[in-house]
């Protein structure tokens, strides 16, 4: 194994942590890695997004991204098994298996590989996904490379965690804001509503939630239009 | 622990008023105030202080636009002014330093609200006499810092946002006046917002409580230059 091709894949793997994180960009430099230096001759990766649907994510080239898209749309293969047991799973000669997963082992032996292996990617109790390595030859997997696999696996899982955890993180006070902001817009709104005809706050309010009801608008939206002059409020009936 | 002892006090849900109120008993100050503020937007919301001197904090930092906590906020770390008397100080804030001493706060410690990238806002700390915090209260400010920002970014936002449980009192008067002086003086706005608050500053008073008269229409603006009319009756 070529230490210096491993280093340089583990470091760029890490550096995603820090840069602009592109989910599709390090999944692919991730499937490369594992072509490059782990004796196997294609690898992909299933994700589960959020809604805890399996999609293919990654491919080092199109015949494998096709053969795990036909696991995903038959719910039937290694990778999937490895996903929902989170263990992984090694099949050395796919012509045994086809009692196992049928239409998974015909298919894999029309796109040309004879070989699977399967790696969870998990943090803890949290199965994400798979890395799924595949070879054209039947045969043992380099017990070497296993377990660097698995390495590989774990960086791309904790980063995933990490970049999902901060999307959230980022939509929450998102949120916040917006609902702090609302909260201004609609006091403005009222403001500007009482004085324009006259009348206490209590009312304005009332006068502006009946609006945006009966027009189907959400009581910001209105009060921010009704603030910014774009909306008259015509029919307004207080 | 302190936190949670608060809100099991108030048989309430963890809120930024327990951490508030937690900092205020373990740390050698006086209140604490935490105001939401966003990057993007520019904007800042007081959310909550432990009292009229917190508040006055908060509110001269989103008037004047300077102070600890602003800094705090743009520079992503924490900003300490153990003795706002001292020149250093006063040069750095000018505006702020005089006006916090005056509103009875000699010392102010903010800390930014941090998770990663993400900065909702800033807890700020004041003293009435000048005081260093030591290495271990820093450590513990830090903590009641990260606890206001998960529980910030916790709070319950219902779909209407007409209601923003575990926040606090929200001072609507300020902004209700703005509204009002878009008609009174027929500008947009900021405009009228600005005018609000240089009334305030030249009269010497509150932004409140100049708000608070206006939406009494105890105080009403005219497009006529810079005058406006106060109702004695």
């Amino acid at each position: 194994m070529n230490e210096q091709l491993l280093a340089k894949a583990f470091v760029e793997l890490a550096d995603t942590l820090v840069a602009d994180f592109d989910l599709i960009d390090f999944l692919r430099t991730l499937t490369d890695s594992c072509v490059d230096m782990l004796g196997v001759d294609a690898a992909g990766v299933l994700l589960a997004d959020l809604d805890g649907e399996l999609r293919v994510k990654a491919a080092s080239d199109e015949q494998v991204r096709l053969l795990e898209l036909f696991q995903v749309q038959n719910d039937e293969g290694p990778c999937l098994e490895c996903f929902h047991t989170g263990a992984p799973v090694t099949v050395e000669d796919l012509g045994t298996e086809s009692a196992r997963w049928p239409r998974f082992t015909a298919q894999a032996r029309r796109s040309g590989y004879s070989a699977v292996q399967t790696l969870p990617m998990r943090l803890r109790d949290e199965v994400v996904g798979a890395l799924n390595l595949f070879r054209v030859l039947p045969g043992p997997f380099d017990p070497a490379a296993t377990p660097v696999a698995q390495a590989l696996a774990d960086v791309a899982t904790i980063s995933l965690l990490q970049q999902r955890s901060s999307q959230q993180t980022a939509l929450l006070n998102e949120q916040l804001q917006t609902a702090l902001n609302s909260r201004v817009v609609i006091e403005q709104a009222k403001g500007k509503l009482a004085e324009r005809q006259d009348i206490g706050m209590e009312e304005a309010f009332t006068a502006l939630r009946k609006y945006a009801r009966s027009h189907n608008r959400r009581l910001s939206d209105l009060a921010g239009a009704f603030i910014d002059g774009t909306e008259p409020l015509t029919g307004l009936v207080v | 622990m302190l936190v949670a002892q608060q809100a099991a006090r108030r048989g309430a849900r963890v809120a930024v008023v327990d951490v508030c109120t937690a900092a205020v008993a373990a740390l050698p100050i006086d209140g604490a105030g935490v105001s939401a503020m966003s990057r993007t937007s520019a904007s800042r919301h007081p959310l909550y202080a432990t009292d009229l001197v917190s508040e006055r904090v908060e509110e001269l930092q989103l008037t004047l636009g300077e102070g600890p906590c602003v800094d705090a906020f743009a520079l992503g770390s924490a900003v300490l002014a153990p003795d706002l008397r001292a020149d250093g100080e006063q040069r750095r804030w000018p505006g702020f330093a005089v006006e916090a001493v005056t509103a009875g706060a000699a010392a102010v410690f903010a800390f930014p609200l941090r998770i990663g990238g993400i900065s909702p806002g800033v807890l700020d700390l004041y003293s009435e006499v000048p005081v260093e915090l030591g290495p271990g209260q820093l450590a513990d400010a830090l903590v009641f810092a990260d606890t206001a920002t998960l529980v910030l970014l916790g709070t319950r936002i219902d779909r209407t946002a007409e209601s923003l449980e575990d926040l606090g009192r929200y001072r609507a008067g300020v902004d209700q006046a703005t509204g009002m002086l878009t008609v009174q003086l027929g500008v947009d706005i900021e405009e009228a917002l600005v005018r609000l608050r240089a009334y305030a500053y030249v009269h010497g008073r509150r932004l409140v409580e100049v708000a608070a008269d206006v939406v009494a229409c105890r105080l009403r603006f005219t497009p006529d230059e810079d005058r406006s009319s106060a109702d004695d009756g």
